[in-house]
């Protein structure tokens, strides 16, 4: 393989790139031309199998877009007891997911999870200095991302909200009720 | 887990594409301190991309096009330059004309000032020692004709300077995210993200601490002018010019910007001025004093501190090693690129600590 050719001046496809931008939620309402303009903004990002896009507890500047490829996610837990339970498996991702939007609006917040590669794959990054760019030149356009970002946070608060809410009560479930409790024997 | 192939394959790229990339900034660097007149024409053009940028992103969010709200600040630029030329040429020239052909006579009352002072002082100098006036006489002739012989070479300079600077500024503000971003294209994907996010931190930065500068400038300059104004000291435009313009030079800059008014005070016997000479001098020390305490009390702890969080004796060190390197303007550029290099290698150090791969 030709390292030089093959991956620093290989492009995505752009009408792919520009598709999907267009399929992308956060970016639904936009317009053509504004789609035009955010493609100026973005930066287009290749990765081999097994590659790191980023790594739990490092600071975090944006999201990420999957133009092709297969992303992994995963958690690592340093109190983990056998190197095999270190990592925790979350999700994986495919064309059109994206992921790591919280850290568009965090400020030095810390990626919570490793994201890695599978195969060979093309993202499409956002950053927060993009985002900012556009806020400060087309402040309409940056509005209606805005808006989706807060959208799909909050949409994530809720979900989160219900998982917490849906383990207190396995956990309560789990809880042996005190008037169920053994006697104690030595009071017979 | 990652096969050591596929492991090889990825460091392997990474390595070249910080190769390339440090490549690329070496030789523009290299390109830029080597060629004649580069450096000077870069800085000024930074300069005014940082201080259109806000005038020109403001016109875009009005509706104009990119190139349209960059095209029309330098048209406007052009039409203050001009008339400014029209205006204050004329009186700067005429009283540069006046101030040079002054300079002898203020030459020989320097020396006799300094005489009078050996004499007064003779009985502590050891005879022909120190002959302090013979000394001045022969510097003053030196540097006299050593500025008389290098002015043509530097007019030419300005001229191009002048002439490449606004042009490689349009192109900044209205390209300048594109190149950037191809620059950006070659960084390894392990430091994409704390390369970009440095780049929108120092170009923060930078933009803040030059826009406070020549507000600085503008503000000492309007005051000195002001103050000789009310004083009818002579040469008000071309002192009030060369103090704003020093002023650039953080500590030093307001010292070396009052030397010529000082020094002219103590020698001029200019009859335009009513006061006595005490006085005049008296004068003269208020009011760059207070252009330096309207500067220090208001512009610094709002502006400039906020922006660059150096130690003093970091910048008094940095503006010795930039005067050495590339002169006065090394001194004017000395702190925003320290600055920037703190941050850089604060990120750096933060980002391969924490998170070695």
């Amino acid at each position: 393989m030709n390292f030089i050719w093959d991956n620093i001046f290989r492009r995505a496809n752009n009408q792919s790139v520009f598709a999907v931008l267009r399929e992308n939620m956060l970016f639904q309402d936009l317009t053509d031309a504004e789609l035009r303009f955010l493609e100026r903004c973005i930066h287009i990002r290749h990765y081999h199998p097994g590659e790191s896009i980023f790594r739990q507890g490092e600071v975090g500047v944006g999201m990420y877009l999957v133009v092709s490829g297969r992303i992994e996610i995963y958690i690592v837990d340093p109190n983990a007891l056998t190197e095999d339970a270190r990592e925790i498996y979350i999700t994986q991702l495919s064309a059109n997911d994206f992921f790591g939007e919280l850290s568009l609006v965090e400020e030095n917040g810390r990626r919570t999870a490793t994201a890695v590669a599978r195969e060979e794959t093309t993202l499409i990054g956002f950053f927060k200095p993009d985002l900012m760019e556009i806020l400060s030149r087309r402040p309409a356009m940056g509005t209606k991302i805005t808006l989706r970002i807060a959208e799909v946070l909050g949409r994530r608060l809720k979900e989160t909200t219900d998982k917490v809410s849906e383990l207190r009560r396995a956990l309560k479930d789990l809880r042996v009720p005190p008037e169920r409790e053994i006697p104690n024997q030595g009071a017979k | 887990m990652i096969d050591a192939r596929s492991a090889y394959i990825i460091r392997r790229e990474r390595l070249w594409r910080l190769v390339s990339f440090l490549s690329i900034l070496v030789l523009s660097v290299t390109i830029v301190l080597s060629v004649k007149g580069l450096l000077a024409s870069c800085v000024l053009a930074f300069v005014i991309a940082y201080l259109f940028a806000p005038v020109v992103d403001f016109l875009e969010r009005r509706g104009l096009t990119r190139s349209l709200a960059t095209f029309i600040p330098f048209l406007i630029g052009a039409v203050i330059v001009g008339i400014g030329m029209t205006l204050i040429v004329p009186l700067i020239a005429e009283q540069l004309q006046v101030l040079v052909g002054r300079l002898p006579q203020y030459q020989a009352d320097l020396s006799g000032i300094i005489s009078t002072i050996e004499l007064k002082y003779q009985v502590y100098l050891k005879a022909g020692q120190f002959d302090l006036s013979q000394k001045l006489s022969d510097w003053i002739a030196v540097k006299t004709t050593a500025t008389s012989l290098a002015l043509p070479e530097f007019v030419s300079q300005s001229f191009t300077v002048l002439l490449l600077a606004p042009f490689f500024a349009f192109f900044m503000l209205q390209d300048g995210n594109v190149f950037s971003r191809s620059l950006l294209s070659f960084v390894p994907n392990n430091m994409f993200e704390i390369t970009l996010n440095l780049r929108h931190q120092i170009n923060d930065q930078l933009g803040g601490f030059i826009r406070a500068r020549f507000l600085e400038a503008a503000i000492v300059g309007a005051v000195v002018w002001v103050g000789l104004q009310i004083l009818g000291f002579p040469y008000a435009t071309v002192l009030a010019l060369f103090a704003a313009a020093t002023n650039l030079i953080p500590y030093i800059g307001p010292i070396i910007g009052a030397v010529p008014a000082v020094l002219i005070a103590i020698v001029s016997h200019d009859s335009s001025i009513s006061t006595t000479p005490e006085a005049t001098l008296l004068f003269l020390t208020g009011v760059y004093f207070l252009a330096q305490l309207i500067d220090v009390v208001f512009v610094i702890p709002f502006v400039v501190a906020k922006i660059v969080d150096l130690h003093p004796v970091t910048v008094v060190v940095m503006i010795i090693v930039g005067a050495e390197v590339a002169g006065i303007l090394g001194m004017m550029i000395s702190v925003p690129v320290a600055s920037a290099a703190k941050l850089t290698f604060n990120a750096l150090y933060s980002h391969l600590t924490n998170f070695r791969d």
